[in-house]
Order: structure tokens, then sequence, then C-alpha cells
């Protein structure tokens, strides 16, 4: 359903939006994004991390983790922590992160709501 | 929008971006939506039985909590979690309060989607919130 905003919250969304991306982490993390995004040896390499963290996730629920994936799983994240592109774009996802949550403490501090809480889509 | 000039780059400084948060948190806290659950929570505060309703099936949601997730519950539990949700509902208030409480869910919703649409992250996710909130 779509909910129709006020001319005045719909203001004050835009400008929080405009100032979040005028904001520095939030200019930092695209940046490092593209970077990431136009280097196909660090983009492989954080996919092949992401895709052997998730497995072994998988595997630890199931109970049956074997020594040698743990010594590959190392490695990889080894790797990644070489890689200056990815630590670049970790750095700064991280950072942008840390401000949208002392963004939100103040909105809902205001508020007296978790806004975050409220706008949150999931679900048990 | 105000910004400062930094090798030709427009950076906002934190101030200024907690400026316009506090903006948004004043207009949010000027909508019908937020205004209704005020009203219905201060209503809910003067309903001693509808307080205690309330309180027993949030402390069963949290006890059933991992069951939930797991989509686990029994057929029995899933009837006593919707008894404690009836014997709220029942009380005028605790209707009220629901009605408020979802159209004030439902615009902080649309206004996270509107925020995480703009900067590529999940904002509810990014502040630490999980599917229990």
């Amino acid at each position: 359903m779509q909910t129709v905003l006020s001319p005045h919250l719909q203001e004050a969304t835009q400008a929080l939006i405009d100032n979040l991306l005028a904001s520095e982490p939030f200019l930092n993390y695209p940046q490092a994004r593209r970077r990431l995004n136009q280097d196909a040896e660090s983009r492989t390499l954080l996919e092949h991390l992401s895709h052997s963290q998730a497995s072994l996730r998988q595997k630890q629920a199931n109970g049956g983790v074997g020594q040698a994936e743990v010594d590959s799983l190392r490695l990889l994240q080894q790797r990644a922590q070489r890689d200056p592109v990815i630590m670049d774009y970790a750095k700064s996802q991280q950072e942008a992160i840390n401000f949208l949550r002392e963004i939100n403490n103040e909105i809902s501090e205001l508020l007296g709501i978790n806004f975050a809480s409220a706008a949150n889509h999931a679900t048990c | 929008m105000e910004n400062l000039a930094s090798d030709n780059i427009e950076i906002a400084p934190v101030e200024v971006v907690k400026r316009a948060a506090h903006d948004f948190a004043a207009a949010l806290a000027d909508s019908a939506q937020f205004k209704a659950l005020d009203q219905a929570a201060d209503r809910l505060r003067l309903d001693q039985a509808a307080q205690q309703a309330m309180a027993a099936y949030q402390e069963k949601q949290i006890s059933w909590r991992a069951l939930m997730m797991l989509n686990a519950l029994s057929a029995e539990q899933k009837a006593e979690l919707e008894e404690l949700r009836a014997a709220f509902m029942n009380r005028p208030v605790g209707e009220e309060y629901f009605q408020a409480q979802t159209g004030f869910v439902t615009l902080c919703q649309s206004l996270g989607d509107a925020l995480s649409d703009s900067f590529g992250l999940n904002f509810a996710a990014s502040c630490g919130v999980s599917c229990c909130g």
C-alpha cells in the first residue's frame, strides 16, 4: 500500500536524504563501492569469500565442517585483508553504517521510539 | 541544504546532517499517524487490564521468539498466543492501539524504504535491527 506523505514530511525526508548523501561517509562509500566493482580481481575474491562463509555457516548448522574448509576460509580472509580495494570498501561501508546508527539515535531520541525498528519490514 | 566546500566537493558537516535528522523527526512527530499512536498509548496507560493483556502477549512472544523465527510453534502454542492476542485486541483501547501502531509502522517503513533506496544500504538492517526488532 502506498503511504501518502504530507508535504512537510516529504520535504524533511528529502532534506535528510540530500544531507546524508552529501556527508563524508556517504561520499566515500559509493566511491569505494565503484572502485571495488571496477576491480575484477578484488570483486571475485570478495564473492569467493562470501560464498565460502555462507557455505561454512550452512555446514556448521548441519554439524559437518572439515578442517580443510576452515583453513581455506582463513586463507581467503587473509587475502581479503591484504587487498586495499576490499579493505577500503569494508571500512567505508562500516563508517556509513556507523553514521546511519548515529542519525537513527538522533531521530529516535526525539520521537521516543526506535525509528529503525518501526521502519523494519522483517518479521519472525 | 547547507554545505561546506572542501576540495571542490560539497560535504555536509555532521551537525548539519543531525539538524536535518531533527527536522525529519519533528515532521514525523507532527504526522497524523504518530499523533494517533501517542494518543492510543496515553489511553493504554489508563487501562490497567489492557496493559496486563498486552504484557502477557508480549512476554509470550519474547519467550517463544526462537521458535517463531523457525516457524516451529506447535498448534497449542499458536492457539495460546492467538488467545493472548485476542484478549488484548478485545479491549477497545487494544484495538485502537494496534491500529495506530500499524499505521505508524507503515509510515515508518515507507520512509525507511525511501532512505534505503537513496543510498543503497538497508536502513533498518544497518541500524542493527533484526526480524525481532
